[in-house]
């Protein structure tokens, strides 16, 4: 079994191979989840950055003797090395000059710093490539001569923060910040404040558990009956069961919602837990189960004087635990992701009665710039049964797998 | 007197009293008539009810000769009668009771009952882990009962926490009115009666064989769920083929318009093209048909046109994203499945991990999706942007990044949901496929090892006929999900029916004509296209499969 | 495991309790939002029937409304005025509940509701969706109970949205005697350019401010500075909007064109200013490629420092408020026609057609539209107040951030299209023809010319001749 056993080279290669293309396909798997978690902890400004990245980061800012809050650290390039300083000003203008005659010789100078030449108001120009330009006053190696402004555009003033009178200027947006890793759990705290959505979360766990109890109830009990007892028309019935499974549920939306209307049941969570406990499709799956319990047994129990719903509780639902096991997983997960129907029939304003794929739906309309809370609310839906998962995952895979077989 | 305490005096007694009890029955059945009509709701569920409670009162009337000949048609009729009697009246308390609509307030006190669930479950966990110590009886019995003593004791923090006691005072203070008090009068008569017919001296009246006894168990075991299964799920369904056939809008009575809706969505039209660039005003009626979509033959081509030209588009789009989904997430998850089955070390790991994804909501999945996807802060283009770099630099190519507006393009919205949904569900199908690897006989394989196959060959003629069942079943399953597609499309594209409506789906069409224009009875129609789409592709499928176990057997 | 039937039993127990415990009054709890009405004795939930919680007096009626916040800064505003109308108004009990987003289909779900009879009493629509709901019977005619209220005056509010609000379609009259009036404009708003001033500087190009002051704004001004600021960068756009019919719809006007003709009774697209408005703007997306490419949400980028200019309305100030770089607004760019092509846009407050008290919604309207109240929302940045009147205007242009507040008001005096319904046709119809044919011009999958040729026979068809 294990790899390193393996004598030839051939083998341990093409188990090489089998891992890396494993592996590969588990990062694409995990890779959003884990987008999902660390985003989520991050801020605002840090969920908007590119190139992306995925822990969470803030800027780091330092306190400078004579200001009065603390700068914004940048990297910057000071005599051949990379250095952390301060930004202290931004949107410093400054402009390109270059004489008329000769273009490319152009010098970089701050706005602030030249003067028109001729004056304020009297300002001389000239002719260049047929357009009127106007002209500045450069001093250059000593000498001022006039140039005209070929393009313009603003730099920050970055200060070393040990010594203030060490000054580099350079461009701020493509200038890279110093960032911290800080996680912000608080996300998790506001987006539950902003939704509503530990109600969300309650609700979904009380109709989830409602569903999963009342559907097993009638499943097994329909199920014996169509395996066990024998009575006229139980046959045709079973046919209209299995026939009715493969019907979407999109067929019911309409009528249905219409009967919610009817008995009064719209914007309740009656409506996601009442209509949802009775399943053809469980029916037939405890009933398939059901069949397979020998009969010897059932019949010594009678003997013994045991009624039928004893024989059901001690013999049979004992025995059927996986099947229930299976259909409780199906149910589960349906239930607990269910959007659709919610959707139609429980009101967007009561956020009382949401379910969290609902408030979901509301928050990524009112968090639209705010992906990092967006994702908390997602992560909040998708952990708990992930959970579940986690802690019961030989059982859940199992559960799938019959289900696979039996079908 | 003394023969009243005789059992059999005592059954005779009751016996008597039932004729009486059946046409009371059919008195306040048919006096129950009137008062329904005078009530306000549907007109159409008057009728219906209004029926059930004539042939409910019809059969108890009928009833009464037969129960006075002892007759055991008699007793099964009363029977049944005073079994739906008891439902009705026991849903009744319910409701007096308000169990139903105070759901909702059980929800704002839920939250508080939570935690002491999960102690209920720790307890249960407790008494779970005495089978791990199966040699040692002492330590069993230990853990069994600090198993049950938090259990227990978590229950009753829960029963406190969600306010039991406050909820039973409220619920038999609302019965104390004359509804829920006539309702509990009924019940108890219902159940009164129900309960002497039951007797097995009543049987032994009636002649009752075992075929009776267990007809009427099997009626009662299966009457709840198919009272729901009716109520919910078959009624339901007749009503929407009902629907399909009316202008029903949800505000106004539905007014039967025979094929109608039918006849608007299948309206479509086909016409030549003399220029591909034709316009469509030249070969159609306008003011009829919308064009669909043209095809391109040498240099003229096909117009399709349609009535309702989102059904078509909406269905052009369903078809393609199955087309496309469920081979991308079968073949790899047929692939996967098979260096899973390798039987090497942690397998079990991988395994895991790609079932991960088909447990997370969709709508949760989708919202992380959306930001993956986005164009300019988006990991994907990310990915691509550095990935066309190292090519770029490392081999000298001169790729250009495509910067791919993935939702925001017509082109390729369909693509993005595709691709995402094929993650989902990919990871269920690999563990489908895994237990169907699972089940072929390991001397399949060692006999075509000595035959010399290698492992292509093993692969084609042993693996794939023999998972042809498990392929059948994830396919068919793959692709009825596919079809429903509207979760992913409804949360990752705004508006849901994306870019040039390049993303409406059929269930996303169905929704907006249900639930946005009204036309209910055409949603219903819709529905009905659907299914029988869904139902043809399942067919073929099926047939598809019947031909190659032929070839193979 | 535990012997089998004994948790058969456990969940016999847990149903009967959870029974049980519906039973139970849902407890004064914490409300889902800190912000909204905490008194002891109001419903801790918005029940539609009042039956599952103690009203709070004897007489007092619960009247629920509800708006479109478009963040949580909205929601603590119209949550203070509810909580604050609750105590002036006397004889009910007012539960705000915010509704969804635009992004979350707000009026498709009040439809539902309404039509399932659990839609709040009052409720905000927006301007377009006026004659589509007062069609289908989902919304009041309140025109007699205003009749009868002292003092009330339809003229107190702009005429543009009123002229809609006061259409009465069995007699096509509109105005104070056409004996209709679905609601009271909430607000009004008009677009504006935001300005993201870092980059505008960086890259040299003219401050949109000045030249707007100066009159040269217009459409070559606003290209030379988009096309500036795409000079920094291939992920830095000079121009950016939102995929609806809003920013594109602008183009239009500003050209002299529109989407329907003068009469709003068939489709305006294909006149000859139309298209030109159309082409000016795919040359922007596709030619120039200076614009968020159309059907992004221009937002994230804007927020993130890359776009030069962000059209939206006032709506967007409160979230960009939270921007770490110079930003300001600017008024939009003049056209061929010499105007803005502006949009008026507004919303209204309608009181459901189910309403079992009318004349407390009706209450409720007057009070959500005094003009104390709208500035109290206008105050937040949301919005323009939906009175007209100089004292409105004054106090509007106070509420900095931007500095520039004027070019809103400069938008909303440069005779800009009124939103609107379609009287005589189904504008959400219109729209779904309409948008994706706009969207594939500007993506480049389709030409104007295309455009132009076909539109108007499809989208005629939504109106009713």
């Amino acid at each position: 079994m294990n790899i390193f056993k393996s004598y030839h080279l051939g083998t341990l290669i093409r188990n090489l191979a089998v891992y890396a293309t494993l592996t590969f396909f588990a990062l694409v798997m995990l890779f959003p989840f884990l987008y999902m978690l660390t985003t989520s902890f991050k801020t605002p400004a840090d969920t908007f950055r590119y190139p992306p990245r995925m822990l969470p980061r803030d800027p780091a800012s330092i306190e400078v003797a004579g200001f009065d809050r603390p700068l914004p650290l940048y990297y910057v390039t000071h005599n051949g090395q990379e250095r952390e300083f301060a930004l202290a000003q931004s949107n410093l203008r400054t402009g390109t000059f270059a004489p008329a005659d000769n273009l490319q010789a152009s010098v970089e100078r701050m706005l602030a710093d030249v003067r028109p030449t001729g004056g304020e108001g009297s300002q001389q120009t000239i002719i260049v490539n047929g357009k009127e330009e106007k002209l500045y006053d450069i001093t250059l190696d000593g000498q001022v001569v006039p140039m005209v402004l070929i393009s313009q555009t603003t730099v920050g003033e970055f200060i070393d923060p040990k010594n203030p009178s060490v000054k580099v200027y350079q461009n701020v947006r493509l200038s890279t910040p110093v960032e911290d890793i800080t996680w912000h759990p608080e996300n998790y705290s506001a987006v539950v404040e902003l939704q509503g959505l530990d109600r969300a979360l309650s609700n979904t766990a009380l109709v989830t558990i409602l569903v999963v109890l009342g559907q097993l109830a009638t499943s097994v009990i329909g199920g014996y009956a169509f395996a066990r007892l024998k009575f006229p028309g139980r046959d045709s019935i079973f046919v209209i069961y299995l026939g009715t499974i493969m019907i979407p549920f999109v067929m019911l939306i309409v009528p249905l919602y219409q009967l919610m209307v009817l008995i009064g049941w719209t914007n309740r969570l009656a409506a996601l837990i009442i209509p949802w406990i009775f399943t053809a499709y469980g029916t037939f799956l405890m009933r398939q189960f059901f069949i397979t319990v020998p009969k010897e047994i059932e019949e010594a129990a009678v003997l013994d004087g045991a009624s039928r719903l004893q024989i059901l509780t001690k013999i049979f639902i004992p025995a059927s635990v996986p099947a229930l096991a299976t259909q409780a997983t199906f149910t589960f997960l349906y239930a607990w992701n269910s959007f659709l129907w919610p959707l139609v029939i429980i009101n967007v304003g009561n956020s009382e009665n949401h379910v969290l794929t609902l408030a979901l739906n509301v928050l990524r309309g009112r968090a639209s710039d705010t992906p990092n809370l967006i994702l908390a609310g997602a992560a909040i839906a998708i952990i708990p049964p992930l959970i579940v998962f986690i802690l019961g995952q030989r059982f859940f895979v199992e559960s799938v797998t019959s289900s696979g077989v039996k079908g | 007197m003394n023969d009243l305490k005789n059992p059999n005096t005592q059954t005779e007694l009751i016996l008597r009293l039932m004729p009486a009890w059946r046409i009371l029955f059919f008195l306040i059945a048919l006096a129950g008539i009137p008062v329904l009509w005078a009530q306000d709701f549907a007109a159409a569920l008057k009728v219906v009810f209004s029926a059930l409670l004539g042939v409910a009162a019809l059969a108890s009337l009928v009833s009464v000769p037969y129960l006075l000949h002892r007759d055991h048609k008699g007793r099964m009729i009363s029977l049944v009668l005073d079994y739906l009697g008891l439902l009705f009246c026991l849903v009744g308390v319910l409701q007096v009771g308000q169990v139903f609509t105070g759901i909702d307030s059980l929800g704002a006190v839920f939250q508080r009952g939570l935690p002491f669930l999960g102690i209920v479950l720790v307890g249960y966990l407790f008494g779970a882990a005495s089978e791990l110590y199966p040699n040692d009886p002492q330590r069993q019995k230990n853990l069994r009962n600090t198993g049950k003593v938090v259990l227990i004791l978590g229950f009753i923090a829960f029963l406190l926490a969600v306010n039991v006691f406050t909820g039973l005072f409220n619920f038999l203070t609302r019965l104390l009115q004359p509804t829920g008090l006539s309702m509990i009068f009924g019940a108890t008569l219902f159940g009164l009666s129900l309960w002497a017919m039951w007797r097995e001296a009543s049987a032994q009246t009636f002649n009752a064989k075992t075929s009776h006894e267990q007809m009427i168990s099997g009626w009662l075991f299966l009457s709840p769920n198919l009272l729901g299964f009716l109520i919910f799920f078959a009624g339901p369904l007749l009503l929407s083929f009902y629907f399909s056939f009316t202008n029903s809008d949800a505000f106004n009575p539905p007014q039967w318009i025979g094929v109608d809706n039918y006849a608007r969505i299948l309206n479509i039209t086909i016409k030549p093209l003399n220029d591909f660039a034709q316009p469509a005003r030249d070969v159609l009626d306008i003011l009829v048909y919308d064009e669909v979509g043209r095809m391109k033959i040498g240099d003229g081509g096909i117009l399709f046109g349609a009535q309702d030209k989102f059904f078509w588009l909406a269905l052009r789009n369903t078809l393609t994203f199955a087309l496309f989904a469920v081979p991308l997430s079968v073949i790899p998850a047929l692939f996967l499945s098979n260096l899973l089955n390798m039987k090497l070390p942690g397998m079990k790991f991988f395994r895991a991990v790609y079932f991960m994804p088909s447990i997370a909501a969709i709508v949760g999945i989708s919202l992380v999706w959306q930001w993956l996807y986005n164009a300019t802060i988006g990991y994907i283009n990310y990915f691509i942007t550095v990935g066309v770099e190292f090519l770029n630099s490392g081999f000298g190519l001169a790729l250009i990044d495509p910067k791919i507006q993935w939702t925001s393009n017509s082109g390729t919205a369909l693509l993005s949901i595709i691709i995402m949904a094929a993650w989902q569900t990919m990871g269920f199908n690999t563990v489908l496929f895994l237990a169907g690897l699972q089940n072929i006989p390991g001397e399949l394989y060692e006999a075509a090892t000595v035959d010399g196959a290698g492992s292509w060959a093993k692969f084609w003629n042993i693996t794939l006929p023999m998972l042809a069942p498990t392929t059948f079943f994830v396919v068919t399953t793959t692709t009825i999900q596919a079809m429903q597609v509207f979760e992913q499309i409804f949360i990752l594209m705004n508006p849901p029916e994306g870019p040039g409506n390049s993303t409406i789906s059929l269930v996303l069409y169905l929704y907006r004509s249900g639930f946005q224009n009204f036309q209910q009875g055409y949603a219903s129609a819709i529905a009905w296209v659907l299914f029988i789409v869904i139902f043809g592709l399942t067919l073929l499928q099926f047939q598809r499969q019947r031909k190659s176990s032929i070839y193979e057997g | 495991m535990l012997r089998k039937s004994f948790l058969l039993v456990i969940s016999l127990l847990l149903i009967a309790s959870f029974a049980l415990g519906a039973c139970a009054p849902a407890q004064p709890a914490a409300p889902a939002q800190p912000e909204s009405p905490a008194q002891p004795e109001s419903p801790a939930q918005p029940s539609t029937s009042g039956e599952s919680a103690a009203p709070a007096g004897d007489e007092d009626v619960t009247i629920r409304w509800r708006t479109r916040p478009d963040n949580q800064e909205e929601i603590n505003v119209y949550s203070n005025i509810s909580q604050e109308l609750d105590s002036k108004l006397d004889g009910m009990v007012l539960v705000y509940e915010p509704g969804g987003t635009e992004g979350s289909n707000y009026q498709d779900q009040l439809r539902t509701e309404v039509a399932a009879g659990t839609a709040p009493d009052v409720f905000w629509i927006p301007g377009t969706d006026i004659a589509d709901f007062a069609e289908r019977g989902l919304i009041l005619n309140i025109s007699e109970l205003a009749a009868q209220t002292e003092g009330f005056d339809v003229d107190a509010f702009y005429p543009g949205p009123m002229y809609h609000l006061t259409y009465n379609p069995t007699n096509a009259q509109s105005g104070a005697n056409s004996g209709a009036l679905w609601g009271l404009p909430r607000d009004v708003s008009t677009f504006a350019l935001y300005l993201n001033l870092d980059l505008i500087a960086e890259a040299g190009a003219p401050d949109p401010r000045e030249l707007a002051a100066n009159g040269e704004w217009d459409w070559d001004a606003f290209l030379d500075v988009a096309q500036k600021t795409h000079a920094l960068g291939s992920d830095i756009y000079g121009y950016g909007a939102n995929a609806w019919w809003g920013p594109y719809g602008v183009w239009l006007n500003a050209a002299g064109g529109g989407f329907f003709t003068a009469d709003r009774n068939a489709c305006g697209l294909d006149s000859a200013a139309s298209l030109a408005g159309l082409e000016f703007q795919r040359s922007l997306y596709t030619e120039y490629g200076v614009a968020v490419p159309y059907g992004e949400d221009s937002e994230p980028p804007f927020r993130a420092g890359k776009v030069a200019m962000f059209q939206n309305g006032r709506w967007a100030t409160p979230g960009i408020r939270t921007v770490e770089f110079e930003w300001d607004v600017v008024e939009l760019p003049k056209g061929p026609s010499g105007s803005q092509g502006n949009w008026l846009f507004w919303g209204a407050y309608v009181i459901n057609a189910k309403t079992a008290n009318p004349e407390q919604a009706w209450a409720l309207v007057q009070a959500l539209t005094t003009a104390e109240t709208q500035g109290k929302v206008a105050a937040l940045g949301a919005n323009i107040p939906s009175r007209v009147g100089q004292e409105a205007f004054d106090a509007f242009l106070t509420f900095t951030p931007p500095a520039n507040n004027q070019a809103f008001l400069n938008g909303l005096a440069d005779n800009p299209a009124t939103e609107g319904p379609l009287w005589t046709g189904s504008w959400p119809q219109f729209d779904q023809i309409m948008g994706p044919a706009v969207q594939a011009v500007l993506t480049g999958s389709r030409s104007v010319e295309d455009f132009g040729a076909t539109i108007c026979e499809e989208a005629n068809k939504v109106f009713t001749p």
